[in-house]
């Protein structure tokens, strides 16, 4: 039962970030709830990819990455690995930026100035941690996010409305950008790092077959949850920003969110939120970039090593987090990041989808535990979905300044 | 080589700068948010170094913004008009943030007030352009 | 058994079953009247960036040569040491002994070790 609550909690903590909360907002404040359906598109497609990486892990005892190695051999592995990480490393820039950002409204004091530290916080949790520590420890924080939901039942939102954002709708003006909205909440929601780290802890919390009944529970309730968080998110943003006209642009506008639900505690509490959601999302990255290296080319890797033990892997997240706080020094706008990591990440989810649809239906991995015709086709569909609508939308917001 | 030189230099050329609608557009967002920042300050809901940041923050989007615009004003707009509203709102805001230093929260009531009034100057500004495409 | 399927890029444990790479490459004899057999699995080095392209596996030659173990042959493990083929490759030998693991004591004595908390005063192998 423990296990259960924790892996939900997981779930629900590891689910806001930086990405989903600006895309959710953007979306809110620009379109109302005529995205929604974006939303609920990805938190599907995520607890299928959720559920089928845990069971993946508890039944060949593989995780993705060792599995796309072996099965695909290493020319293969190796685009997929550059394509992943390059993509991890932006969004992880947009982390580090994110908790920057949420210590500038707190303390006044900008985001560059914040680059060091928080890498360094970032680096020793992950340095000193262990997998449970960091697993637990930052989802537990996470829950802070719970104020997004409190707050939009307290705005008495049109729940017609809302109900009516779930179904796909065509925008009315601003259509490039509408799409383009739509791409990068489905690069949000949709985080193939997500899939890497969770079945690497899942072989870290040695995990077997009878696993899966709870694996299934954890991908749809957490994740669920986690999608939940994400709507409620839009759904603030478009009963507070749109009626006003307020087009999000920058972090400063987006932390009034919570002000008129909450007006007590509601500007700390976003700020709180944004800390703990993208402290957690970044300590996610940087595990599933070094996992992605140390399990692909053989090393030892552990997070419940020490370091000693397993050097190379603690060398790779060591690099990763310096070489992430760059930009951030030189005052790259977290902002800007987040929003072309997230579509980029729609673009570029075949190369981690199709792999591993590949191997979901491998009999030598998954035995009888293979995928069905939902979760294949589900999953087949939103992905080619976001492909398509990346491919379009990308040139498109580029052209349209 | 010169294949993506000469690909690289339409995408470029084709990126289209802002039409005077989405520049107003903008600039009513961003009146709106400052708006919004200084009813949360008098209602103490935001911290004052917040405030005042973000004011400031304002202030030199609304410089660029307005820059922008009035480089090619719509013809549908009395431009004298719009460029003195613009002014004076960019005014408002950053006495606005001055009087958050000064924790003068009556006068920087007022100056919230004029600035609402600005925005409905803008707004129908706007309006006329809109009706004048 | 299926050499690219069983063999190939599967992840190799030593004695101890500590992790020691991947089976990189495979080296195989073809005799004039004998079966193709597999001598020998090629742990790292350039061999696999050989297999993405051979401009890769120069790169890797020459950044080895600038910096790290500097070691100059190729980790060549005999297949006469294979002891199990499973969900990984058991063999019947020390990692540190074979060269598999170089890089991965050079980075942990050079740079590891140096930083505190590392724990390398608790690893009971020692480094």
């Amino acid at each position: 039962m423990l296990q259960i609550t924790l892996g939900i909690i997981t779930s629900v903590g590891g689910f806001l970030e930086i990405g989903s909360v600006t895309t959710a907002v953007q979306a809110g404040a620009s379109f109302q709830y005529q995205l929604l359906w974006a939303i609920l598109l990805g938190t599907i497609c995520l607890i299928f990819l959720v559920e089928m990486s845990g069971r993946l892990a508890a039944v060949s005892k593989h995780t993705i990455v060792e599995a796309t190695r072996e099965r695909f051999g290493f020319p293969f592995f190796f685009i997929v690995l550059v394509g992943m990480v390059l993509v991890a490393f932006l969004v992880l820039v947009a982390e580090l930026g994110g908790i920057g950002l949420s210590l500038q409204i707190l303390t006044g004091i900008g985001f560059p100035w914040w680059a060091i530290p928080v890498s360094f916080i970032v680096w020793i949790l992950m340095w000193k941690g262990t997998f449970s520590l960091i697993e637990n420890g930052a989802s537990l924080l996470g829950l802070v996010t719970l104020s997004f939901a409190v707050a939009a039942v307290k705005l008495h939102p049109e729940w017609g409305g809302v109900a009516h954002g779930m179904l796909p709708t065509f925008p009315g003006d601003q259509k490039a950008k509408y799409w383009f909205v739509a791409v990068s909440i489905l690069g949000a929601s949709i985080s193939p790092y997500l899939m890497y780290f969770y079945s690497s802890g899942a072989i870290e919390d040695e995990w077997d077959e009878s696993y899966i009944p709870i694996n299934r529970f954890i991908s749809t309730f957490g994740m669920s949850l986690g999608g939940f968080l994400s709507m409620a998110v839009l759904v603030v943003a478009a009963l507070v920003f749109h009626p006003m006209g307020i087009d999000i642009q920058k972090f400063e506008q987006a932390s009034l969110l919570l002000t008129t639900a909450l007006p007590k505690w509601g500007f700390f509490l976003f700020a709180m939120s944004m800390l703990f959601a993208c402290l957690g999302a970044a300590l996610e990255i940087s595990l599933a970039i070094a996992y992605f290296f140390a399990q692909g080319f053989g090393w030892n890797w552990s997070e419940d090593l020490n370091p000693a033990r397993d050097a190379r892997f603690c060398s790779t997240y060591t690099i990763i987090i310096m070489l992430a706080a760059v930009p951030l020094l030189f005052g790259v706008d977290p902002i800007r990041v987040t929003i072309m990591a997230m579509a980029l990440t729609s673009a570029t989810l075949p190369l981690a989808i199709v792999p591993f649809l590949f191997l979901m239906n491998d009999p030598i991995y998954l035995r009888e535990h293979r995928n069905g015709w939902i979760s294949n086709t589900v999953v087949a569909i939103i992905v080619l979905i976001s492909f398509v609508l990346a491919v379009i939308s990308i040139p498109l917001e580029i052209i349209g300044g | 080589m010169k294949r993506f030189l000469v690909i690289s230099i339409a995408l470029v050329a084709a990126c289209k700068s802002p039409t005077p609608t989405e520049q107003m557009d903008s600039i009513q967002s961003w009146l709106a948010a400052a708006g919004m920042v200084g009813d949360a300050w008098l209602r103490h809901t935001t911290p004052d170094k917040y405030s005042r940041q973000t004011l400031d923050l304002t202030r030199e989007t609304l410089l660029q913004l307005a820059r922008d615009l009035l480089k090619a004003p719509p013809h549908s707009v009395d431009s004298v008009a719009l460029r003195l509203v613009l002014t004076r709102s960019r005014e408002h805001v950053a006495r606005m943030a001055r009087l958050i230093e000064e924790k003068n929260a009556p006068d920087f009531a007022r100056q919230l007030d004029s600035l609402r009034a600005d925005r409905r100057v803008i707004k129908l500004l706007f309006d006329s352009i809109e009706s004048g495409q | 058994m299926k050499l690219v399927r069983d063999v190939l890029d599967k992840e190799l444990l030593d004695r101890e079953e500590e992790p020691m790479g991947r089976v990189d490459g495979l080296l195989m004899h073809v005799g004039k009247n004998s079966q193709p057999r597999v001598t020998h699995i090629d742990i790292g080095g350039p061999v696999p960036w050989e297999r993405v392209h051979p401009f890769f596996g120069r790169l890797s030659r020459r950044l080895a040569q600038l910096w790290g173990p500097k070691r100059r042959e190729q980790v060549r493990i005999p297949w006469s040491r294979v002891e199990t083929v499973g969900r990984d490759i058991k063999l019947d030998v020390e990692a540190r002994e074979t060269g598999a693991i170089d890089w991965e004591i050079w980075i942990a004595r050079h740079i590891i070790e140096h930083i505190p908390g590392s724990g390398h005063e608790e690893a009971g192998d020692g480094h």
